[in-house]
């Protein structure tokens, strides 16, 4: 199939700004597109630029939902317009994660900052067919409390049982929650795995988050016990074309954007310098 | 593959008889010396011995391109040019660039739309002591095909060329191309991927690469460079264009993203990251060779950083 450059077009539908800086933006799309959890598209304003953002959503359709940093030029200027302003969308890109092989498993996630965001359309895929998976634990840090996304939601999930939520934060000034269902420290989130109960050799792990927290929790997570062929992470890198052609996104010769940018660690360990 | 001997002069008439349906493109040397791709009239005009210093690659894909316009909530694609253009004169490095690129592009539309639109008529080279082109199984991609007095047909396209210079045809046979074309000047060596490999903490890299001045050179005269970045700009008349330019792996922000993480911040990487793409390939293309041994790069790299010698060094050789 020929690439498309050109995007569907879209209009912003609606842009939930409970977290500074880092919105949730709902987007409506002129013609449906599909975007799987781990799967990214490519956001244009039109006149500025383009940048790749993961789904934060399952299933999309005719929305799709992302949350978004404002982070330089591309992301500035999204975060000056408002609801109904036009935009586009090319996508999807990439392989997302193979949700075959979390069924008849236990789920770890693991999710650093805006890493949350992919891992979230993951929680969602699995949390509707909730029967095919065992436990679901999601490790979760932030800066601090006021940067943990889609807090609501994940606590409302750990109330009704649905889940296991553990959170750490970099700093606050006091504790300000625990209840059974989900708890919060002080630390960086790999603490959390330290006297975590759960079943590693029947367990299936996501990964998301800065490129730092992939140096030690991958790793760490195959220590436990966990098979690197079943321990999964996305890779960011300067994409543009999504499909392989561009080669910003190359690393190991591997095209991060078509070829991932969900890969395993057995893959990983095979790809010098992807984390 | 068929072939047919030719009078003197009837390189002039082909060039003719192309003349109203085409632009005619070939390799010509300006009065400042550079080799170009410019409109020719007669076979004399062509530079036998120079490859053009910007290779063809520029005419399938232009150093500055539209991919769409967007007016209100209009998408267009630019209208493409419908004037096939015939680049003649060819060497066989240059066509087996082109191959190459033909893989990379083969789900491009705007690569497609002009390289449907393209007649390629090859004609031999003479290497010089720059060249390292690695030994082919395969022919290069081309309609006609010139060497000395014998023409070589590569396509039905090129086949329908001839119909009107019949007469000027002679001894046609089922003859194999010249052995020069595709017996090539240099081997690759065959294990270079577990030496590519195995070089990654050594010195070579840091050494060459430290010399690097980040120009961009390489890449815009390389006919198997392709990075392109993506843009957009505002034109006059309202409408915003969404631009495909030339990028260069040697430059800083190449692997850069938001929050300044680099994932190829030093030159050393940058090097082995355009030696990797050059020799080995990515994706799909891995084991491909994209080096077509042309030359060019060391010829108009301005501190001397020449990828045969780091080939050379690789294998055991002397340090470039
Ligand atoms: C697969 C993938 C998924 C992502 N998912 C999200 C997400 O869900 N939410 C979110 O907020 N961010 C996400 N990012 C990061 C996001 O793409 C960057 O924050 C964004 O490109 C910054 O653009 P900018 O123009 O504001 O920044 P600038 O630094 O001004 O960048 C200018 C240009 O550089 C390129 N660029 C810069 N940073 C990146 C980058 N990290 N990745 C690729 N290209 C870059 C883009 O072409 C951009 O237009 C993702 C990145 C990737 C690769
Ligand atoms: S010699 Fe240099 S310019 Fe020519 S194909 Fe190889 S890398 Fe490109
Ligand atoms: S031509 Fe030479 S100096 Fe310029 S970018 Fe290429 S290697 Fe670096
Ligand atoms: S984003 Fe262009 S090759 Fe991967």
């Amino acid at each position: 199939m020929m690439v498309a450059f050109q995007p569907v077009p879209a209009v912003i539908e609606a842009i939930d700004k409970k977290v500074a800086d880092n919105h949730l933006f709902t987007f409506r799309l002129s013609e449906s597109i599909s975007v799987a959890p781990g799967q990214f598209v490519e956001l244009s304003i039109p006149g500025v630029g383009a940048f790749p953002v993961s789904t934060a959503a399952h299933p999309g359709g005719a929305t799709f939902q992302a949350c978004i940093r404002r982070a330089g030029r591309v992301t500035a200027a999204l975060y000056r317009l408002d609801e109904g302003a036009n935009v586009g969308i090319r996508g999807p890109f990439g392989q997302g994660f193979p949700l075959a092989a979390f069924a008849g498993r236990d789920v770890l996630l693991v999710a650093g900052g805006l890493g949350m965001a992919p891992l979230r359309a993951l929680l969602q895929a699995l949390l509707g067919e909730r029967g095919r998976v065992g436990e679901i634990i999601l490790l979760y840090g932030s800066r601090e409390p006021d940067a943990i996304l889609f807090r609501d939601e994940l606590e409302g999930l750990a109330a009704a049982g649905t889940i296991k939520v553990r959170y750490s934060v970099d700093f606050a000034t006091e504790l300000p929650w625990s209840t059974d269902a989900y708890v919060c420290r002080i630390g960086l989130v790999t603490e959390l795995l330290r006297d975590l109960r759960f079943a590693p050799a029947q367990t299936v792990a996501a990964v998301c988050g800065p490129p730092s927290l992939y140096g030690c929790v991958l790793e760490d997570l195959a220590r436990l016990g966990i098979d690197p062929e079943r321990i999964y992470a996305t890779l960011e890198r300067r994409m543009q074309c999504g499909v392989g052609q561009c080669c910003h996104c190359v690393t190991a010769g591997v095209f991060v954007c078509s070829q991932g940018p969900v890969f395993s660690l057995a893959e990983l360990r095979r790809l010098p310098g992807s984390i | 593959m068929r072939s047919w001997a030719f009078q003197a002069g009837f390189e002039d008439r082909l060039l003719q008889s192309l003349r109203g349906d085409y632009r005619v493109l070939a390799p010509v040397r300006g009065t400042d010396g550079v080799v170009r791709l410019q409109p020719v009239r007669s076979w004399a005009e062509l530079s036998p011995a120079g490859l053009p210093l910007i290779p063809l690659k520029k005419v399938v894909f232009p150093p500055h391109d539209v991919l769409w316009t967007l007016m209100e909530y209009e998408y267009r694609e630019p209208a493409p040019s419908s004037v096939p253009v015939a680049l003649v004169g060819i060497a066989p490095c240059d066509l087996y660039a082109l191959a190459y690129l033909d893989l990379v592009f083969a789900d491009d539309p705007h690569y497609q739309r002009r390289r449907q639109n393209l007649l390629l008529i090859g004609s031999n080279c003479r290497p010089t002591p720059e060249c390292f082109c690695p030994p082919r199984r395969e022919p290069p991609p081309f309609d006609l095909f010139l060497a000395a007095d014998r023409l070589w047909v590569g396509s039905a396209w090129g086949a329908g060329l001839l119909t009107a210079l019949q007469a000027e045809l002679s001894s046609p046979g089922d003859l194999p191309l010249p052995a020069e074309i595709t017996d090539g000047q240099q081997q690759v060596p065959e294990n270079l991927e577990q030496l590519f490999t195995a070089s990654a903490g050594l010195p070579l890299w840091r050494e060459v690469g430290e010399r690097c001045v980040s120009c961009g050179a390489c890449s815009a005269v390389c006919p198997t460079c392709y990075c392109y970045e993506m843009s957009d700009e505002a034109l006059p008349d309202g409408r915003v264009a969404r631009r495909r330019e030339w990028d260069n792996c040697f430059f800083r922000n190449h692997a850069l993203v938001a929050g300044g993480q680099n994932f190829r911040p030093t030159r050393a990487e940058r090097l082995r990251f355009r030696f990797e793409h050059k020799m080995l390939g990515f994706g799909a293309l891995r084991g491909i060779s994209a080096c077509v041994g042309c030359g060019r790069c060391a010829r108009a790299c301005p501190v001397d950083i020449d990828i045969s010698a780091v080939l050379a060094a690789l294998a055991g050789g002397n340090k470039p």
